[in-house]
């Protein structure tokens, strides 16, 4: 029977158990993108009349200081999310693909973080940061640094660092994890050898660990590249942006304009630069550790 | 063995779908969005609301989405323009209303409202839900002006008396921080909290009409007035009348009130559901609770009796794509009832219906109502009276005075060059 014929074409049916998932990825992917390009040339308030306006938006988006305090931030989340997460992962990773006593245990602890939903997180912060009844300035208070204490998300010239902290927090995990698959992918014997060769644990890390997780290490920071690049969830939970766009990134300044000011033709225009942007970056990156990834 | 599973799972997937569309014909369901969240006072007489509306009505069942304050906003701009909206929605009437009423997404309500159903509504809070003598929403939850809630053991204990003017406001900021207690609690980083402070002012130095004349183009948003509200805000910033990184702290997480609970604080600038919230969270405060009116400015020509704020708080409408329309308004007649009035008083609303007043005995309930009855004027929230465009620049703005972050001058210039690109001028 034809059907059957069909159905026992590996191909066919691999195919169709791929359109569900294709099906959603073009309509809330792959078409927005086009579309929101064409939106991002008219002025347009999401419900009435489009106003075709040509290149004027990406006038104004050159001239607006707040979209490039918005991309500095970004990028300084990025730089703060590599030398932050990837150490501290890494160290981590070691630490539990180690004979621990009470390993599973540790290993439950770190990963509840990643646990957690962003928003959760956010709001758990948002009550540490509290200025007067927060345990960050509870605790400076007790052991006598008092003169440390900050209003942590209201002070625009640390709000953005203050907002980025719960970032590293909940996603270091994701990378420990990584990591440590990666680890307990490298062969025994390279660490046998290392023993017989007299190596400590430093060398052993430096000269067998380190240089074996080179690939895993790129391609977890492409993935940090570009979720700092188009980050939201926390930053917009714990300040929306502020105060006074201190803490603006441009995942935030793009939702602010299309949703609360209802300027869809601009927030379009955000997100196509948005777009624009991570994707230069991550080729760029991603061409300039080519050769590693071979290795 | 392996097709036929496969064909067992197709034979699954669309056995699911027809599923979900043949079970829901008899019954109809209304979706409702509101702000209704469990933490909101007004929560118990709509879900009562609902009881009753359901028990008449058992083929009905009403779908209560809630969404958190500063959230729904969005979410509901977001659903008008995705042609998504629910059959009943809740808006703050005004501009919020008006700009979904002239994309055609709202249904009249005026045939409905002529045959009888007016005479239930206080006439003044009708106002805001009607658009060319066209009704689009009903006035439900609240009278709420703001008000300023204050702590009257902290005065009594420091023997500071209530402010009258300006200067006697910043006598008693002075004395409060001197004795460690910030005056005003605040949270700001909402924007339309510390709004607040700014309508009351610019209403006390301009008087009524300075809004709408800017807004009328016969003024300007950097008039003096403007920039004067400006000024007293930051005089004020400065000598320590808001808590430390006021635009840092979130009302929603009411971060402002637990100042006023814990002694902190000793005044609160907010709506009169202050009242409510605070009777919800922390009934205990309750007897050290009072309020007053913004004072005065000695040299501004504002009536003190003026009032910032909203004649009926939330407005509920239909929307014009909804199947059931007439079951819609019929709920919306529960939720505007007597009964439904009576429990809103109980929850210690306003609400603005007709001939409340004979039933509040609520002392400090009964004094917000008088309150309401003497103001000559009530100004609506400049986030909801100006044109979304405009009242994000003020609402940005004004943040930015809180911090310092821009001199009074910047701000009201921000403002007019908004306003000249809007209006177009």
């Amino acid at each position: 029977m034809k059907t059957n014929n069909l159905l026992s074409n590996k191909y066919f049916v691999a195919a169709l158990f791929l359109v569900p998932a294709l099906f959603f990825a073009l309509v809330y992917l792959i078409i927005p993108i086009p579309l929101s390009a064409y939106y991002s040339l008219f002025k347009w308030d999401g419900i009435g009349a489009m106003k075709f306006l040509g290149i004027d938006n990406w006038a104004q988006l050159f001239s607006d200081t707040v979209f490039w305090k918005s991309v500095i931030n970004n990028f300084k989340l990025v730089a703060i999310s590599l030398i932050i997460q990837i150490p501290i992962a890494l160290f981590l990773a070691v630490l539990l693909t180690r004979q621990i006593k009470g390993i599973n245990f540790f290993k439950t602890i770190f990963f509840i973080p990643m646990l957690l939903s962003s928003i959760a997180v956010a709001f758990l912060w948002r009550y540490m940061y509290d200025p007067t009844f927060g345990l960050i300035n509870g605790i400076l208070n007790l052991v006598g640094l008092g003169h440390l204490t900050q209003s942590w998300l209201g002070d625009s010239s640390i709000a953005f660092y203050a907002a980025a902290a719960p970032i590293q927090w909940r996603f270091i995990p994701l990378y420990m994890i990584i990591f440590m698959a990666a680890i307990s992918g490298i062969p025994e014997q390279l660490y046998e050898a290392a023993e017989i060769d007299g190596a400590n644990n430093w060398q052993i890390f430096f000269f067998v660990t380190l240089p074996m997780l080179r690939g895993t290490v790129i391609n977890a920071s492409v993935l940090i590249i570009v979720g700092s690049l188009k980050y939201f969830a926390m930053i917009y939970a714990l300040t929306g942006g502020g105060p006074n766009h201190a803490s603006e990134l441009m995942a935030t300044y793009l939702y602010t304009k299309s949703f609360t000011e209802m300027n869809m033709g601009y927030g379009s225009t955000v997100s196509v630069a948005l777009f624009l942007i991570a994707l230069i970056v991550s080729v760029l990156f991603l061409r300039f550790n080519k050769k590693d990834i071979r290795n | 063995m392996k097709k036929s599973a496969i064909i067992l799972i197709l034979a699954l997937l669309v056995s699911t779908c027809l599923v979900g569309s043949v079970s829901a014909q008899d019954q109809i369901t209304l979706t409702l969005w509101d702000i209704r969240t469990a933490s909101d006072q007004v929560t118990p007489a709509l879900k009562y609301a609902i009881e009753r509306f359901e028990s008449d009505y058992p083929q009905v069942k009403i779908d209560h989405v809630p969404t958190q304050n500063d959230n729904y906003k969005t979410k509901l701009r977001t659903a008008m323009s995705a042609d998504n909206a629910p059959d009943i929605f809740m808006t703050w009437g005004s501009t919020g209303l008006k700009r979904y009423v002239e994309a055609n997404k709202v249904y009249d309500l005026t045939s409905a409202i002529e045959s009888g159903w007016r005479d239930n509504f206080m006439p003044a809070a009708m106002d805001l839900g009607t658009f060319s003598d066209h009704v689009y929403g009903v006035p439900v939850t609240n009278v709420a002006p703001a008000y300023i809630w204050y702590r009257t053991d902290l005065f009594e204990k420091y023997g500071i008396s209530l402010p009258k003017t300006y200067a006697d406001l910043k006598e008693v900021v002075a004395e409060f921080v001197e004795n460690g207690i910030t005056p005003f609690a605040l949270a700001n980083k909402n924007k339309w909290t510390g709004s607040m402070y700014y309508m009351y002012l610019v209403d006390r130095i301009g008087g009524s009409d300075a809004l709408q004349k800017a807004i009328n183009r016969t003024g300007a948003f950097n008039d003096q007035v403007f920039v004067e509200a400006g000024e007293k805000i930051q005089e004020l910033v400065k000598m320590g009348a808001f808590p430390d990184g006021v635009n840092g702290l979130d009302e929603d997480a009411a971060q402002s009130r637990m100042l006023l609970y814990t002694d902190r604080a000793a005044m609160y600038l907010m709506g009169s559901w202050a009242y409510g919230t605070i009777k919800n969270e922390n009934a205990d405060i309750l007897t050290k609770i009072d309020f007053m009116n913004f004072p005065a400015v000695e040299s501004g020509q504002g009536d003190p009796s003026n009032l910032v704020g909203t004649p009926g708080d939330n407005y509920y409408s239909i929307s014009a794509k909804s199947e059931h329309k007439e079951m819609a308004v019929e709920f919306l007649k529960y939720l505007t009832d007597e009964k439904m009035g009576e429990s809103l008083i109980a929850v210690g609303n306003i609400p603005p219906f007709q001939g409340v007043g004979n039933k509040i005995d609520d002392p400090i309930m009964k004094k917000n109502y008088q309150t309401v009855q003497a103001a000559h004027y009530i100004q609506l929230w400049y986030d909801q009276s100006l044109p979304l465009e405009l009242s994000q620049v003020h609402l940005n703005t004004t943040q930015a005075l809180f911090s310092l972050e821009i001199t009074p001058q910047a701000a009201a210039d921000k403002m007019e060059a908004a306003a000249q690109e809007y209006y177009g001028n």
